[in-house]
């Protein structure tokens, strides 16, 4: 399982990321943390990946327990020996290499022979990226590239896999493709999906759970018929409802959230 | 005509020597963006390191002993002056060099005190002739050593596992650490690394030369050849060590007696008409733009 408790980041000592966000998520569940801009999403992503030191970031309270065992400051290869992968916004690949390297570098704790199945495993998966096998990392489309790092992330063998804004910057119908593609993952692998998104409802079809944070802090957790129903999800990260959208403004100014 | 041939195989003979250190150089460069400064006391330690053990062991076995000794300095520099830095400007780090290329000079003279040293003994004599043309030992032993560590190294850096990694961490640390790459220990394995190629360098040219202070401006051959190269190829950098290596010695033999010193100057005469015609040096990595 795997746990936040109350946690509190702070960039550069002074910008509070997170406020005390408090968030569980149980083995073989989907869960999706939605919000908008500046919410905290990708801080929590940084945070659960134990790489907040890059981002000249750093936990000031609470913590972060996968199973038995603290990652909260034990460094960014802690979260990984637990088997929770997180990833980064931006489709992080390694843009100089090729698509098999990348795979390769990803799998390398895998011993040989065992890399080469589970990579044919995802080049089965993901046939586009068997056709452009040889070339480099940076001159695949977005879709493609999304495609290459959840192969590298599965490549980690990950039991717990946070992901941060897949959908950033493709076509919605690629969206769809690729969400199913994840859900499909999870079911298989009976991995426990952590998927952090905007775009509320494409991720929502493929959840259990639902959490909402704004501003550092979680405004709404709740079993996906639950969000689904709940009229003030409905109207800020769905844009439906019954409000349109002067009253969602001035419904925004009261601050019922903060 | 075997004059021309002479100078060509001594300087390829050298320019192996440079493109070992400067290759060792680059990779520091890649994978963490330091320019190290102290590339020069590298090849001092590792020159002093030879004598030292050179004073109880014959000299083979003292060359190949300090390769060890020189990869652990290079860990010690990584530990002390670099990991520290982690995370600060790298700039702060490319500093720290200065100071670590300045103190290393005072250090080495406080206990190897500031005269000439010289090595005993030699390695076995290879000369090498092949008609006119005769290749002094040093030489052979030079292409001997340096050419097969250069091309192991840029194979290895191609296809080993190990390479892959190391490609990895030097284009985005962030993204190695989330796919659970261990990227401080590749940063300090390229470190140590480092060292020991320089200390291979500065044994070579202590076996030649003496081991002093000179050896810090051999290192400095390591700037032209790699920012030749192209700062951030290894593969680069072994075949602009090549050209320098030739350029040094063909002008040694021809221009010198026509423009006293012109030597010392000709491989940053060339670096300045390379960069003019290719900014990013003869095989610099372009970047990757995706409209």
């Amino acid at each position: 399982m795997l746990a936040v408790e109350n946690l509190k980041v702070v960039y550069r000592g002074v910008i509070l990321a997170l406020d005390g966000v408090t968030l569980r998520v149980e083995p073989g569940e989907a869960v999706a943390v939605l919000g908008p801009n500046g919410a905290g999403k990708s801080t929590l992503v940084r945070a659960l990946g134990g790489l907040l030191a890059n981002y000249e970031g750093r936990v000031l309270d609470g913590r972060i327990l996968l199973g038995d065992a603290e990652i909260t400051h034990a460094g960014p290869l802690a979260p990984a020996r637990e088997g929770l992968t997180a990833v980064l916004e931006g489709r992080p690949v390694f843009r100089y290499l090729t698509v098999m390297e990348n795979l390769r570098a990803a799998g390398h704790r895998l011993p040989r022979a065992r890399l080469a199945r589970e990579i044919e495993e995802v080049l089965a998966r993901f046939p586009r990226l068997a056709e452009r096998r040889h070339e480099q990392a940076g001159y695949l489309s977005g879709g493609e590239q999304q495609m290459l790092i959840l192969g590298m992330a599965l490549l980690t063998e990950p039991r717990f896999l946070v992901v941060d804004e897949p959908s950033l910057g493709l076509a919605p119908r690629l969206v769809a493709d690729l969400f199913q593609r994840l859900r499909q993952l999870q079911r298989e692998r009976g991995l426990a999906l952590v998927l952090v998104e905007q775009n509320a409802r494409a991720a929502l079809a493929i959840v259990d759970r639902v959490y909402v944070l704004e501003r550092g802090r979680v405004v709404f957790e709740g079993r996906r018929e639950e969000a689904e129903r709940d009229v003030d999800v409905l109207e800020f990260y769905l844009g439906e409802g019954p409000a349109g959208y002067r009253q969602a403004r001035r419904y925004r100014r009261r601050k019922r959230w903060v | 005509m075997s004059f021309f041939l002479q100078l060509l195989v001594a300087g390829i003979a050298t320019g192996a020597l440079y493109a070992l250190m400067a290759m060792g150089f680059v990779l520091v460069y890649r994978a963490t963006r330091v320019v190290n400064f102290a590339i020069g006391e590298f090849l001092l330690v590792g020159g002093y390191l030879t004598y030292t053990l050179n004073l109880v062991l014959p000299l083979p076995w003292a060359m190949v002993l300090t390769l060890p000794l020189a990869f652990a300095f290079g860990l010690l520099v990584e530990r002390g002056f670099v990991r520290p830095l982690l995370g600060r400007n790298v700039v702060a780090v490319i500093m720290a060099t200065i100071g670590l290329a300045l103190a290393l000079d005072g250090a080495t003279q406080l206990a190897w005190g500031p005269d000439q040293k010289y090595l005993e003994g030699q390695l076995p004599v290879l000369t090498l002739a092949l008609g006119e043309l005769i290749l002094p030992s040093r030489s052979v032993w030079s292409l001997l050593l340096a050419l097969p560590a250069a091309l192991a190294l840029v194979y290895a850096l191609k296809r080993s596992r190990y390479g892959v990694l190391v490609r990895a961490v030097a284009e985005s640390e962030v993204a190695a650490l989330a796919m659970k790459i261990p990227a401080p220990r590749i940063v300090a394995l390229v470190w140590g690394l480092s060292a020991a190629l320089a200390a291979v360098g500065g044994a070579l040219l202590a076996g030649l030369s003496g081991v002093g202070p000179h050896l810090i401006a051999m290192g400095l051959m390591v700037f032209p050849v790699a920012i030749l190269g192209g700062m951030d190829s290894v593969g680069g950098a072994l075949l602009a060590g090549m050209l320098v290596g030739v350029a040094e010695s063909l002008s040694r033999g021809y221009l010198e007696a026509l423009v006293p010193g012109i030597t010392e100057a000709t491989p940053f005469l060339i670096v300045l008409l390379v960069l003019l015609a290719r900014p990013y040096g003869l095989f610099g990595e372009r970047e990757i733009e995706r409209v």
